[in-house]
Parts: structure tokens; C-alpha cells; sequence
């Protein structure tokens, strides 16, 4: 009795290979679609409903009639003749900087020291941390405007009592410099816990025997983390940096909260905060919804530039 | 098989309870409940003429009950042009006089002219305050109340430092500060006179007390005029007055902290607010005090105070206009407004009005630009950087109050 494997004509069999090759290509994609379309429908529809709104005159006026004016791109164009519009991107980047600079650094430095203490110390930081990571920033608002302020506030005590200088009645919020570095040091606070647990989690893949045969050859200790310690964990740094960035760039609770509608004007503004001021203070839904364009045209090239660099950094190994 | 047939069942019944409870609370606007807007002076300064108001609307309407939402001033506008745009506006909104403007333009409310006559001494309302509800000839908003700016002060204090009687002239106010200060130097940080730095209401006062103003019209245009000599002179009268009196913090505002919370905590001689602010300066102080007129620059003479008040309106989306327009009369009717006046505030109507200090200092008052993008100026906190800067000296007085002033042209003369 001949095998039905005999019986099959060869450009049959041929076939049906490719069949499969192709079937088991296209079983990733099928799973993938359901998740692509539902992403699909709860991010696609708001973003075209976002790009009709940026098109169209719709003030407060419109609002109540719920109906708008086509104006094509005359709100963009406004947008981007606003000086007020390029002086905010810019302060926003140098926050950006400031804030992914000194949170990146600073967790690292902390997840370094975890690494090195004994295991009660290390389990008190990390609870401390995990507090940290766990207050709602609103609440996280709340208590540092009450250490911060003006009339009774405890940091301003404390300071005085140190005889650091005369701290009473301190005005942390005089100057729009200072509120911003108010504002960057809640942030840096509250990013501190995600990127020290995580780097501490990325220095455990480092090998002992590497950090301890370079610093018997008498590498100093900053030569020690940048030749053997950082190579191994960039792809991490390389990932948080670019979710910090993302974050960073489009704050809003913390410094809208703690610098206080009645003192938010031009000078302070951040990329969030103004285009929430121009969209619905002012009720100019068009322009704002325009701003928001804008701002995620930036946020995606750069979030492109990101994740191509973190592939690079995949692919090297 | 068994335990897949279970887990069906349960996710069965589990939507079948959300998908029943979700039609049961879809009609939103319940069809008994009528959703008022007041703001949170209402609730510091007055719950008891609300529950009166509430209680009198529920025996004529039985089955119907009031929910009142308390707002605060710095949010509530956002929180309307919410519900504008999804459906579930309240059936009564409080609204301060300045905003009423533009959201009358835009057609927010609803045309109560036709309920005016069932609304107590409509016929002699406030003037300034029934024309601030009106637009195109129709009435949109009703007068609810009104308040001029008085100075609430220690009375203690104020005997210690051996001043018999309130200043009759800024200049001796200035210098019965300096007495105020040596009198109330035990508490750290004592201010003679607790003065947030970007108080505008108070700040501006001294414009207009010397002649100046916010803005004018020339040939249907607006244009700033707080550069001009005499809003110039106001602006550096206030800047020295402050500096004398007040050790508060340059870019505070006059509700956060609020100014009799100071006042309770013995940290103030004396604080400028509504007359309402007598409600709050705690059981301590409550014996010792009182109140007087803001003296003018010129002897004798009372500094004008801004004629802050609001009008109650009724959202054109509202389903309930006519129950609406009843709770407004039960809460603007003569008792309540009597209620009102005794808690230090000026009623809606000439009619009512006696000689309490808030009146007298009514007498001479000042109002906003009666312009559709005011709300504007005062959301950009235009006038709030301009004092910030003039006290904090990074501006002079000229150079603040030009960029105020070029500010304010632009946003007034938008489309």
C-alpha cells in the first residue's frame, strides 16, 4: 500500500510548504490584529476628532451649539506666529533637561548605594522609596506646598533654626525661576523610586568578578562604572531616559497645582499648561487642540529617535 | 466542561447587572432634582438663607428635592463650559458680575425676562448689578448680592498702639501703621495691615481713587490706560502703602492664604475684604472685632471699592427653567436678602439698603470694563504679575503698568 506522502504529486507537496511557511508567518499579525484594531479605535478616534477640532474656529460660542467653523490650518498658522509659543517650548526643553538629568542621575547614584548596603538598610530605602512612588501626585502637591510655604511653612523653619540664613517668611515661589525649581524638584522627587529600583535591578546583571578585576587593577571608581558598569546596563538607562523625557516634556498636575492658577502667566508657562491656558481658560478649543498637535509632533519624532537608539543598543549585543 | 459552564454563567450575570444598572442611572438629569451652582462664599458665609431658600422651594414643590454644589471661583468657569459641552448643566448658576459678559454673548443662558415680576423688588435692583445680567434687552441673570471692600481690624490691637478712632486719610492710616507694629511686635510676623501681593480688587482701588482707570473706549476699541500720569500715581500710592503695612508674602492672592485665617491666628491688625469677612476671624478675635471704610488719599473721603457682586442665572441647556427661576425668587426674596445684609453684604435691591459700613463704603465704588473678553483678562492674571512685579521690584511702576496696559488692549480687543 503506497504512503498518502508517495501518492502526492511533488508540486502539490511543494505547495503546500509554502502554505505553511506563509500560515505560520501570518499567525503573528492575526494575533496582533485584535489589539491593533481596539488601540485603534480608542486612540485612533480621539486623535481624528482632535485633528477636525485643530481645523476649525470653535470658541465658547460654538461650544454651546456644538457645532464649529472649518478655518483649515489659520489656527496653526497662529500658533506658530505666537512668540509666547516659542518661548515656552524652549523653557520646556531646558525643564525637560533639567529634570531627566538630575532624576536619571540621582537614581542611579541611589541604586549604586543600594548595592552596597547591608540588608536592613537596604530594605528601609526601598520602603522609603516605595512610599515615595505610591503618594497620588495631587496629595504629593498638597503636602509640599504645605512644607514650602510662606507664613508657616516647616522648611522655612527648619532652615532658620539650622542657621543656614534667615528663612522666615521665605518666599519659595517669588520669581518664576523659583517656581519652576519647585515644580523640578517635586518631579525629580516623585521619578526618584522608578529609576533607582529599576537601575538596582539592572546592576544585578553586572558581573562581580568584572567590577572586582577592574578595581584590583587600581581603576579609581568612576572609571569602574563608566567602562564595565555602564555598558551593561545602557539599554536600561536607555529606556528609562526616554520614558522620563516623554513624561517630563508633558507635566501638568504638579506645576499647575503647586504653582497656582493665580500665578500661572507667560513666564512660567510649560508646554501642558499652555495649551491647557489657550484651550480652555480662554476657550479656544480650536487653538488648543491645535497646540496639542503640535506638541505631539514633537513628542513622536523624538520618541522615534528614541526607540531607534534603543534597538541600535539591542542589536549591538 | 462543568467549570467553563460556571465561569459563563457568572460573566453572564455580571453584564447583565452592569448593562441594568447602566440604563437605570443613563437619564442623567434625574427627573425630582434641581442642581444649583453657588460658590463657597455662600457656604462659609451663609448656609443658613440656602437652607431657607431650599426648604421653602421643596413645600411648594413636594417630591422635588435641591442639591447644592459648592464652586470655587477659580475653577468653576471650566467646570460650566464642561457641562455645556457634555449635557448635565446645573439649573442654577451663581456667577460673578465680571464673567457674566461673555458667557451672555455666547447664548449660555437661558431668557428669564418673562419671570422678572415674580422676583422680589425687581423693580428697583441695583442698578450697576441688574445691568450686568442683561444683554441684548433680555434679562439673563438676577441680582443676588452685592460688596464693597471695608477694613476689618483689632480693635485691641488697635488700643494698644493708642489710636482712638479709624483713619479719616491713607497718609494717616500709613502712619498709624507704624504704631500698629510696635503694638502687635510679640507675634512674629505681625502685619499692621495683612495685605496679599496681587490683591488686584484692592490695588486697583487706588487707581481709580486717583483719577485713573483699567481701560477705555476710543471709537469702539479698547484701549489699557494703566500707563496713564494718574493710574501711575495710584499704582505707586499702593506700592508704598504696601510696603509699609503688610509683611505678606509678594505673590499671594487674597484667597489662598485666606486673609481672616491670618486675622484668627493673631497674625494681622487688620485685613481689607468683603464685610462678610467678619464671619470668619475666629472665636478668640470675635469680641474685638469691628470694622471701617477704607479711607481715600483725600481726607474725609472713602476709597472707592470695587463693586464685586453676582447674579444667579439659568443654563439654556437646563430642563427645569421655570422650577429654576422659582428657587432663585425663594433665595432673592426680601427676607433672604435681609439675611444677606445682616451677614455684611449689600442686597439686590435700593429698597433695602440701609447704612451698614459695607453700604457707606459702596457709596464710592468702582467697577471692570464692561468688555466680552474681561473674564479673559482676569484668567491671564494680567493685573496679578503686573502688582507681583511693581512689589517685588523687578519692574518700576511705569514699565509694569505699560506692560499691563499693552496686555489688556490686546486681550479686550480680540474678536
Amino acid at each position: 500500500m503506497a504512503s498518502a506522502a508517495e501518492t502526492t504529486p511533488r508540486w502539490s507537496r511543494r505547495r503546500g510548504a509554502v502554505w505553511r511557511r506563509a500560515g505560520r508567518g501570518a499567525v503573528p499579525y492575526g494575533l496582533l490584529l485584535p489589539v491593533v484594531a481596539i488601540l485603534g479605535a480608542i486612540l485612533g478616534y480621539p486623535i481624528y476628532s482632535l485633528v477636525r477640532l485643530s481645523l476649525q474656529h470653535y470658541t465658547l460660542f460654538e461650544l454651546i451649539r456644538h457645532k464649529g467653523q472649518y478655518i483649515g490650518l489659520h489656527n496653526f498658522g497662529l500658533v506658530l506666529h505666537d512668540p509666547i509659543f516659542w518661548h515656552t517650548v524652549l523653557r520646556t526643553v531646558i525643564f525637560t533637561i533639567t529634570n531627566v538629568g538630575l532624576t536619571i542621575g540621582i537614581g542611579t547614584l541611589i541604586a549604586l548605594l543600594l548595592v552596597r548596603v547591608s540588608g536592613w538598610v537596604r530594605i528601609l530605602i526601598t520602603s522609603g522609596l516605595v512610599l515615595v512612588w505610591a503618594m497620588p501626585p495631587v496629595v504629593a502637591v498638597q503636602v509640599w506646598n504645605w512644607m514650602t510655604n510662606y507664613q508657616n511653612g516647616v522648611l522655612n523653619y527648619i532652615l532658620t533654626e539650622l542657621h543656614v540664613g534667615n528663612f522666615f517668611h521665605h518666599d519659595w515661589y517669588a520669581t518664576p525661576f523659583s517656581q519652576l525649581s519647585m515644580v523640578t524638584t517635586l518631579i525629580v522627587w516623585e521619578g526618584l523610586p522608578f529609576i533607582a529600583i529599576t537601575v538596582y535591578a539592572a546592576l544585578s546583571q553586572v558581573p562581580g568578578e568584572l567590577v572586582e578585576a577592574a578595581e584590583i587593577d587600581g581603576a579609581p571608581a568612576w572609571r569602574v562604572f563608566f567602562d564595565v558598569t555602564m555598558p551593561i546596563i545602557r539599554p536600561v538607562l536607555l529606556i528609562l531616559t526616554s520614558l522620563s523625557i516623554l513624561w517630563d516634556f508633558g507635566v501638568f498636575t504638579q506645576a499647575y497645582l503647586l504653582i497656582g492658577q493665580p500665578a500661572i502667566q507667560p513666564g512660567n508657562y510649560l508646554m501642558a499648561i499652555y495649551l491647557f491656558e489657550e484651550g480652555y481658560f480662554k476657550n479656544d478649543y480650536g487653538r488648543g487642540a491645535a497646540i496639542s498637535i503640535l506638541m505631539l509632533a514633537m513628542v513622536a519624532t523624538l520618541s522615534v529617535v528614541l526607540v531607534r537608539k534603543m534597538v541600535q543598543a539591542g542589536d549591538v549585543d | 466542561m462543568r467549570l467553563r459552564v460556571v465561569v459563563a454563567a457568572v460573566l453572564a450575570v455580571a453584564l447583565g447587572v452592569v448593562a441594568a444598572t447602566a440604563s437605570a442611572s443613563g437619564n442623567r438629569q434625574s427627573a425630582n432634582k434641581l442642581t444649583v451652582w453657588l460658590q463657597v462664599d455662600a457656604q462659609s458665609g451663609w448656609p443658613d438663607v440656602v437652607a431657607a431658600a431650599n426648604q421653602q422651594f421643596q413645600a411648594d414643590h413636594p417630591g422635588w428635592t435641591v442639591d447644592v454644589q459648592y464652586q470655587n471661583w477659580g475653577d468653576h468657569l471650566q467646570k460650566f463650559d464642561a457641562t455645556l459641552a457634555g449635557g448635565n448643566t446645573p439649573d442654577v448658576i451663581e456667577m460673578g458680575n465680571t464673567e457674566m459678559v461673555k458667557y451672555m454673548a455666547a447664548g449660555a443662558f437661558a431668557d428669564i425676562s418673562s419671570f422678572k415680576s415674580t422676583f422680589a423688588n425687581s423693580d428697583n435692583w441695583l442698578a450697576g448689578l441688574a445691568k450686568s445680567g442683561m444683554y441684548g434687552g433680555k434679562v439673563y441673570g438676577v441680582p443676588y448680592y452685592a460688596g464693597s471692600r471695608v477694613v476689618t481690624y483689632r480693635t485691641d490691637v488697635w488700643k494698644k498702639a493708642g489710636i482712638s478712632k479709624p483713619p479719616t486719610s491713607l497718609a494717616q492710616f500709613t502712619s498709624d501703621a507704624t504704631k500698629l507694629a510696635v503694638a502687635g511686635k510679640s507675634v512674629k510676623g505681625f502685619s499692621p495691615v495683612y495685605l496679599p501681593g496681587t490683591d488686584w480688587y484692592f490695588a486697583m482701588s487706588f487707581v481709580y481713587d486717583f483719577g485713573g482707570s483699567i481701560a477705555t473706549t476710543h471709537a469702539h476699541k479698547w484701549v489699557g490706560n494703566l500707563n496713564s500720569p494718574k493710574s501711575i500715581a495710584g499704582l505707586t500710592a499702593f506700592k508704598n502703602f504696601w510696603l509699609a503695612v503688610s509683611k505678606a508674602s509678594k505673590t499671594s492672592n487674597e484667597a489662598n492664604p485666606a486673609p481672616y485665617d491670618i486675622f484668627s491666628q493673631g497674625g494681622a491688625g487688620a485685613i481689607v475684604g468683603p464685610g462678610w469677612f467678619s464671619c470668619c476671624t475666629g472665636a478668640k478675635y470675635k469680641a474685638v472685632t469691628a470694622q471701617f471704610v477704607m479711607p481715600s488719599h483725600t481726607a474725609g473721603k472713602a476709597m472707592p471699592g470695587f463693586l464685586g457682586g453676582s447674579d444667579l442665572a439659568v443654563p439654556a441647556p437646563s430642563g427645569n427653567k421655570a422650577l429654576a427661576a422659582d428657587w432663585i425668587k425663594d433665595f432673592t426674596s426680601t427676607s433672604a436678602e435681609k439675611s444677606l445684609q445682616a451677614k455684611g453684604n449689600i442686597p439686590n435691591a435700593t429698597s433695602l439698603l440701609g447704612t451698614s459700613v459695607n453700604e457707606r463704603a459702596a457709596a464710592r465704588s468702582w467697577f471692570v470694563p464692561a468688555a466680552k473678553h474681561w473674564v479673559d483678562v482676569e484668567n491671564g492674571n494680567i493685573l496679578r504679575t503686573m502688582l507681583s512685579t511693581i512689589l517685588g521690584g523687578k519692574f518700576t511702576v511705569a514699565q509694569a503698568a505699560t506692560i499691563a496696559s499693552n496686555n489688556i488692549t490686546t486681550t479686550l480687543n480680540q474678536p
